[in-house]
């Protein structure tokens, strides 16, 4: 970032690549590095919801009835319509990625906010949900004072939701920060066909934000 | 924006245009709507866990290889995200073998619950976990052994 003042104006309109670091050879040298680790860390991602995953299952054949109770007294609608939002997101980041690449920064942008937005409106639809459990008291362990779930094993439900989505909500949040910072860079025109490798990545934990809400979707609204 | 011309694309670009991320996009949307119908049929819980995880893993399977550029990528950055999944699936494969097969406790559908004395409960248990069985329990009914269920 320090370095972008530094950098030149193209004649094709972005800013000159940084330069590249001295222990690489080339630049796709150095690309493949960036989207590696980035993979990597996704995978140790996939594991750290892997836990949540096997914990709902797990409590899921302890306490069936209780689980298909409070599935059906979640929100259907808002459940579909944030897994709508989230898969629209990852369409208009998936985009910006493709503009970055061909060094069209405004077009990122563009799509990064928009992006942006339909991450914030997924925390408030998420924020409505909340409050509607919290109004009702269906919440985790001790605080569960809910009448309509008869079945043993409501409040572990609730330990299972509350976590589960809270810990993507996190993740979320995290998420559009990200977009956030290479949406300041696209309007700055830093990236090109030779550098976009922080669209790309932001654009990776995006999607993987996206992947984890596809599963959480049928499991806890639907099932 | 409509423009997609590729006079200043990349010599070794990779990956779809617009317009195709926007036919991916529709096939999610459709997967969406067909979890959705699906969990709306008639039919045992476990077809629906199944049926549910079958289009989360097709849906997965979209974004994964066109939104996260899979398909074009490297193949060792291929082998770490099925490394992730397959350690995903050994965990969860040895632990649904176990809670299925040993513990019987609350899943009422395999044994009734035990009748508890409410008057030995502790007190400040929340409403809910009452008739929750403690630790393992070899519980009575036709239930240890194979009659566990996912």
């Amino acid at each position: 970032m320090e370095s972008s003042a530094a950098r030149k104006m193209t004649a094709e309109g972005w800013l000159e690549p940084p330069p590249l670091p001295h222990h690489y050879e080339t630049e796709e040298n150095h690309k493949h590095a960036l989207r590696f680790g980035m993979w990597l860390f996704l995978g140790t991602e996939v594991l750290l919801f892997a836990g949540i995953f096997v914990g709902y299952f797990v409590f899921r054949t302890y306490f069936p009835e209780a689980f298909e109770q409070a599935g059906r007294h979640l929100s259907l609608f808002w459940g579909t319509a944030n897994t709508l939002v989230l898969l629209t997101s990852s369409l208009t980041v998936a985009t910006a990625h493709y503009y970055a690449e061909h060094g069209k920064n405004r077009n990122a942008f563009w799509l990064l906010t928009a992006s942006i937005a339909m991450g914030g409106m997924f925390l408030c639809i998420k924020g409505i949900e909340y409050h509607d459990k919290f109004v009702e008291l269906a919440l985790p362990g001790k605080f569960f004072h809910y009448n309509e779930i008869t079945a043993p094993g409501g409040p572990i439900f609730y330990v299972v939701y509350f976590f589960a989505t809270g810990l993507h909500a996190l993740h979320v949040i995290v998420g559009m920060s990200l977009l956030t910072w290479v949406a300041v860079r696209c309007w700055r025109k830093e990236f090109s066909p030779q550098y976009y490798a922080p669209v790309e990545n932001a654009g990776l934990y995006w999607h993987l934000v996206d992947l984890v809400w596809i599963f959480l979707y049928p499991l806890l609204y639907l099932v | 924006m409509a423009s997609t011309s590729s006079a200043s694309a990349p010599a070794h670009a990779h990956g779809f245009g617009p317009g195709k991320l926007l036919l991916n996009w529709l096939i999610l949307v459709c997967l969406t709507f067909s979890t959705f119908g699906v969990s709306q049929i008639q039919m045992p819980v476990n077809y629906h866990l199944a049926a549910a995880i079958c289009i989360s893993v097709v849906k997965t399977t979209l974004v994964v290889l066109f939104f996260m550029h899979l398909w074009w990528g490297e193949g060792i950055n291929r082998i770490v995200f099925l490394t992730s999944f397959l350690f995903l699936l050994l965990l969860m494969f040895f632990v649904m073998a176990d809670v299925g097969t040993r513990f019987t406790l609350s899943n009422s559908r395999i044994a009734p619950l035990p009748k508890i004395d409410q008057t030995m409960m502790p007190t400040g248990m929340p409403p809910g976990m009452g008739n929750v069985p403690q630790g393992h329990s070899d519980g009575p009914g036709p239930s240890s052994g194979k009659a566990g269920e996912q």
